[in-house]
């Protein structure tokens, strides 16, 4: 379970979080949303401890994976070699080059094994870092803006693939600015405007309560 | 004709010395230079190699292999070869270009390098020598062979302390013969044709780069 209180973060004197606070489910998939610059991928990388807050605490007591928005594979590697890398550091008996055949095979990029990340297309390369990160074990998952420069089909695989990421027990947490994305994929999302959070809604349970009209698209819009 | 090939061959023989400094120095200038790029990043070991890197760039080269050869026995009371002051005095003075150069070639790296290796729980020593080493070397190969070329020319300081290198060799000829020109030319046509053949075999490796 992740556990944020009072979750404070200025760059330059500029207050980029201020004062966020909630907690998340153990399993759930939990949508930051927000415009450009409300902080959402500040947020990400102090639960990653990219970044160290000022003030407040965040507690996590299970192991993170994080997908970076621009994915920061390593180019001089194969994909192969990008996710046996670490793991073949923690554990160099193991062979874990099954496991990789079997998370490229389930991501459908196994044929991209031995190529190097330059010739992937932005899909492939985003479900090869997604793969490398899944090789670590991860039961948080931490993706900053999965459907940045996608188009619309392959969001629609990226919403798949997580779900099914999910399923097997991985929790998310996913920043994006694109709230139809995150409705599809969220069973809460949290919009944070200014560094603070402006609306919290319960995707799941709250539908009939929160929603005129019930679209929590137009419900958050409000909020923007 | 059959002087002028005694001569040539005679300047050759220079080239044991010449290429052993090249490859000690640039051996010593690369893994020591490398060393200090990463350390850079150290906060208690940045302001050292800062000043280290100051300091040799600031100085003459020739006295910082004068200082080698001949202060070292009198400081410390090791009797240093030639060759043995060359390889360091070259090596120290390049790890310095070396370290300028590599870090260059790391800050073009993105942070998200860094960050990725970090969130993949990759130690510090691995990260530096699989993930940002090889990726800033391949940045900045160009610049490195050149280093490795105008250490080439600078070992033909070695000279000034009696080191038998190619130059000196064809300086030895011109004093013996009372003629410069030849002599000089032909230690110029070692250097060169060495220079060339560095150059020839960056342009294949560069070739064979599989990404980018
Ligand atoms: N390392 C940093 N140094 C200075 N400013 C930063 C840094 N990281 C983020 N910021 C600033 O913080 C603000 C919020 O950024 P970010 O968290 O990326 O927002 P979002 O992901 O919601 O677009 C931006 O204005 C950005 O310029
Ligand atoms: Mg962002």
């Amino acid at each position: 379970m992740l556990k944020i209180r009072g979750a404070c973060k200025s760059f330059n004197g500029v207050k980029i979080l201020d004062d966020v606070s909630f907690d998340a489910a153990k399993g759930g998939v939990l949508g930051l949303a927000g415009p450009s610059g409300s902080g959402k991928s500040t947020l990400l990388r102090c639960v990653q401890k990219l970044e160290t807050l000022d003030e407040g605490t965040i507690e996590y007591d299970g192991k993170t994976g994080f997908m970076f928005q621009d994915f920061q594979l390593f180019p001089h590697m194969t994909i192969m070699r990008n996710l046996l890398y670490a793991p073949s550091l923690k554990d160099k008996k193991k062979n874990h080059e099954k496991r990789a055949r079997k998370i490229l095979k389930d991501l459908g990029i196994e044929a991209k094994a031995e190529e190097y990340p330059n010739s992937l297309s932005g899909g492939q390369k985003q479900r090869a870092a997604l793969a490398r990160t899944l090789m670590i074990d991860p039961d948080l998952l931490l993706c900053d803006e999965p459907t940045s420069g996608l188009d619309v089909a392959t969001i629609e695989d990226v919403i798949l693939l997580l779900k099914s990421v999910n399923k097997t027990g991985v929790a998310m947490v996913i920043a994006s600015h694109d709230l139809d994305f995150l409705t599809k994929i969220s069973d809460r999302i949290i919009l944070l405007k200014e560094g603070r959070i402006n609306a919290d809604v319960d995707l799941l349970k709250c539908n009939v309560i929160h929603f005129s009209n019930n679209d929590p698209i137009e419900y958050l819009k409000q909020y923007y | 004709m059959e002087k002028a090939l005694y001569n040539f061959l005679f300047i050759g023989r220079g080239l044991a010395i010449t290429l052993q400094l090249l490859a000690g120095g640039f051996l010593i200038g690369v893994t020591i230079g490398t060393a200090l790029a990463a350390l850079r990043y150290n906060k208690i070991c940045s302001p050292i190699i800062k000043g280290f890197v100051s300091l040799v760039r600031g100085t003459p080269l020739l006295l910082q292999l004068s200082l080698i050869y001949f202060s070292v026995p009198t400081l410390f009371g090791v009797k240093l070869s030639v060759l043995a002051a060359g390889v360091i005095a070259f090596g120290i003075n390049s790890s310095a270009y070396v370290s300028e150069i590599l870090r260059s070639g790391i800050e073009s790296l993105p942070k998200g390098q860094f960050e990725a290796a970090r969130t993949l729980g990759i130690p510090k020593y691995y990260m530096w020598k699989d993930i940002i080493l090889p990726q800033a070397i391949a940045n900045v190969l160009p610049a490195l062979v050149n280093e490795l070329i105008d250490l080439l020319k600078e070992t033909a300081l070695i000279a000034t302390i009696g080191g038998m290198d190619v130059m000196r060799r064809s300086q030895v000829i011109a004093a013996e013969q009372f003629e410069y020109f030849i002599p000089l030319c032909m230690a110029g046509v070692y250097y060169y044709v060495l220079v060339l053949f560095i150059e020839s075999i960056i342009r294949r490796i560069e070739k064979k780069k599989s990404y980018a």
